[in-house]
């Protein structure tokens, strides 16, 4: 009996799992996804479940969404400190408290947790037992503002290279298969969107904006940058487009949106995928660099650049340097990372070279 | 060559045009004006209504972008960069001012990454597999990945804050502290000084890249036929790396080479902005935020210019290595 071949993608998986540092960055960007889940159950002020009045509530969900906060807390005027209050309103309450009590988006006060220091402000909040990463010149915790900001970092990377990836390969595809006047009009369309500076066309169109959100930006990083994606598309399409199995399939009446999302795409995934990867990467180095520069989002969007663009005033403040800055350093490490295992696990000359 | 030359610069000339478009019609729809950014950084230049609609008609702001494009593209095509609104200054004069510093720090870095990137790039791939190699390429693979605002600020807190009042203490920002009559001898030491910050940040990315661009290269080409001939032949291990490896692999850095005109010249906004550095990059910056059209339009063309004939410089150049290669 003939034993049924492994798919393309379980190989490429089991050649993935052999290099331990692609293992490692990808644990590692699934230990940020745990983080950016249960963030606000990681580091708040609110309860992550409190019984209130004979109620069960989850303020905590407010983190995600300022509407998923009960409503009876705002009628209670609970103004965001939930300690003393729950204690005061109702004795017989009681609570969940996240892992670590402090709030990314305002200074802890003087007992609002019985005991706990109130936050020190300007350049004296570095890092010690209450504020294990110091605090920032507001007095706003900066592990509590990092935890949060995971959120943004992942997000950036994932819809920005969503956008990225789906015009590129659209743009790449249609030019790589029809070719002739059609390739031209797609190449040039790639080459205009590559030549103008790319910071430069980013900080034009968030000044247009009225209100810039995190997701306006994600969505311009998303349309500057499919460039190299929509060339390596072409090129795939290009050369799998005269090959055996597409002239097969033409011949059989399919017709050019099926030959290409159906037979063509699937086998120039794996090539596609790679610079997607490190696009990630690249589109978070964006959006921090531009919130280091001041463009980011407003508050409360808390990104892990913005932190940095603290330091800028006052260097002396190391600590806001090193731990968001170590942040990013290491997410867009893994990123590469992955991208490089992917490379290797899935490019067939590379692995004849291997063996 | 000539048909595929003189077809490239038609192309060009289509793509320049669309971008310059674009550009402007961004910058001429971004909020405000020159006029009103430069009185919302100073109130007591406050004009009447008059005046201003008397400014806004002599620099042509009163007109609609499109008509704006044209007048500029009339200009341009007359050999007219036009003026800087917030400077008073030609634009050829306010990019020839900044062009110096930048190519001073973006040229310092050039060599400084040719000259160490071709060695580490070949001891790579000479030692590839063992220990020393994959801790370097590790290293390397690690820098790569280092965001240069964030090296920038580290530097800047190490020898700027923690190494305050030492010998090692270095400068943070600008590119001189002497007033510009000092003599030659220690204004040179002092931009040097300045330099050393910018220069290491924006060495230490494209050396990591371009090494392992070079070791990636070089792996690929060990393993073509030629390099199996001349071992069975009897060359020794770096003879067959240098003469036979290496030369081949010219193809692809050129093309390297060509791509990376436009940063070379262009140089970095973040890198600039950081340590207020009086390059091209930061006066992109400053004339996006004080919303001055003529210069963000000069900007803007010459870099893509820049681009483009780095393009073109890089297939051209990619011929002239290998014969086999032929444009048409």
């Amino acid at each position: 009996m003939m034993q049924r071949s492994h798919g393309f993608w379980v190989e490429a998986w089991r050649r993935y799992r052999r290099r331990p540092l692609a293992m490692a960055a990808l644990a590692f960007v699934a230990l940020l996804v745990l983080v950016a889940t249960f963030a606000p159950a990681i580091a708040g002020t609110k309860p992550v479940l409190c019984r209130y009045k004979g109620q069960y509530y989850a303020p905590c969900l407010g983190y995600f969404d300022r509407h998923f906060e009960p409503a009876i807390f705002t009628k209670d005027k609970f103004r965001g400190t939930y300690p003393r209050n729950l204690a005061e309103k109702d004795p017989g309450s009681w609570a969940i408290w996240p892992l670590f009590f402090q709030d990314p988006y305002r200074s802890v006060r003087a007992d609002e947790w019985p005991g706990r220091p109130e936050n020190p402000a300007m350049d004296q909040g570095r890092p010690s037992w209450t504020n294990p990463f110091g605090t920032d010149q507001a007095g706003v915790d900066v592990l509590a503002k990092m935890v949060h900001g995971t959120t943004v970092a992942l997000l950036v990377g994932f819809v920005s290279m969503g956008i990225a990836g789906t015009i590129g390969i659209i743009v790449g595809a249609i030019g790589g298969y029809f070719g002739g006047w059609v390739d031209m009009l797609t190449s040039r369309l790639t080459e205009i969107v590559m030549c103008v500076p790319t910071l430069v066309l980013i900080l034009a169109i968030l000044a247009i904006i009225e209100k810039p959100t995190i997701w306006h930006t994600m969505a311009i990083i998303g349309m500057t940058g499919w460039t190299g994606i929509a060339r390596l598309t072409r090129g795939e399409f290009l050369r799998l487009k005269g090959s055996e199995y597409v002239m097969a399939a033409r011949a059989v009446g399919a017709g050019p949106a099926r030959i290409m999302l159906r037979h063509i795409l699937p086998n120039a995934l794996a090539p596609i995928l790679v610079p997607i990867t490190f696009g990630i990467a690249s589109a978070i180095l964006t959006e921090s660099g531009l919130s280091f520069l001041g463009f980011g989002p407003p508050p409360p969007s808390a990104s892990w650049g913005s932190i940095l663009n603290g330091a800028r005033s006052n260097l002396g403040m190391w600590w806001l340097v090193l731990f968001p800055g170590t942040a990013i350093f290491l997410t867009v490490l893994a990123y590469n990372l992955i991208g490089e295992g992917l490379q290797e696990a899935t490019d067939p000359r590379l692995r004849e070279a291997r063996k | 060559m000539a048909t595929y030359l003189l077809r490239r610069l038609l192309l060009g000339c289509v793509t320049l045009t669309a971008i310059t478009c674009i550009v402007y019609a961004l910058a001429r729809n971004m909020p405000g004006n020159p006029l009103s950014a430069q009185m919302g950084e100073d109130p007591s230049r406050k004009i009447t209504a008059e005046d201003y609609a008397r400014m806004q008609r002599a620099y042509g702001l009163d007109k609609s972008w499109p008509e704006g494009y044209l007048q500029w593209a009339g200009n341009l095509l007359r050999g007219d960069l036009g003026r800087s609104i917030t400077r008073k200054q030609p634009v050829t004069t306010l990019i020839g001012e900044r062009i110096g510093p930048t190519l001073l720090v973006s040229g310092s870095a050039f060599v400084l990454i040719w000259l160490a990137a071709v060695p580490l790039g070949l001891y790579a791939s000479a030692r590839s597999g063992s220990i020393d190699e994959r801790a370097t390429s590790l290293l390397l693979y690690a820098l790569y990945s280092f965001p240069t605002f964030v090296a920038a600020l580290f530097l800047q807190v190490l020898f700027a804050v923690w190494l305050r009042g030492t010998a090692w203490e270095l400068p943070l920002f600008g590119m001189s502290d002497l007033p510009a009559d000092a003599s030659l001898g220690p204004r040179i030491l002092d931009v040097a000084r300045h330099m050393i910050l910018p220069v290491t940040c924006q060495t230490y990315v494209s050396l990591a890249y371009d090494s392992r661009f070079i070791k990636a290269t070089m792996e690929e080409a060990i393993r073509q036929d030629y390099v199996r001939t001349a071992r069975a032949k009897g060359a020794g291990p770096w003879q067959v790396l240098f003469r036979h490896a290496f030369r081949n692999t010219l193809i692809p850095l050129v093309t390297l080479l060509g791509l990376s005109l436009p940063a070379l010249i262009g140089g970095s906004i973040i890198i600039e902005q950081i340590f207020t550095w009086p390059g091209m990059g930061r006066l992109f910056f400053e004339s996006i935020r004080e919303r001055d059209y003529p210069t963000i339009m000069g900007l803007t063309l010459m870099f893509s210019v820049l681009t483009l004939v780095g393009q073109l410089l890089a297939d051209v150049l990619y011929c002239l290595v290998d014969p086999r290669v032929n444009v048409a």
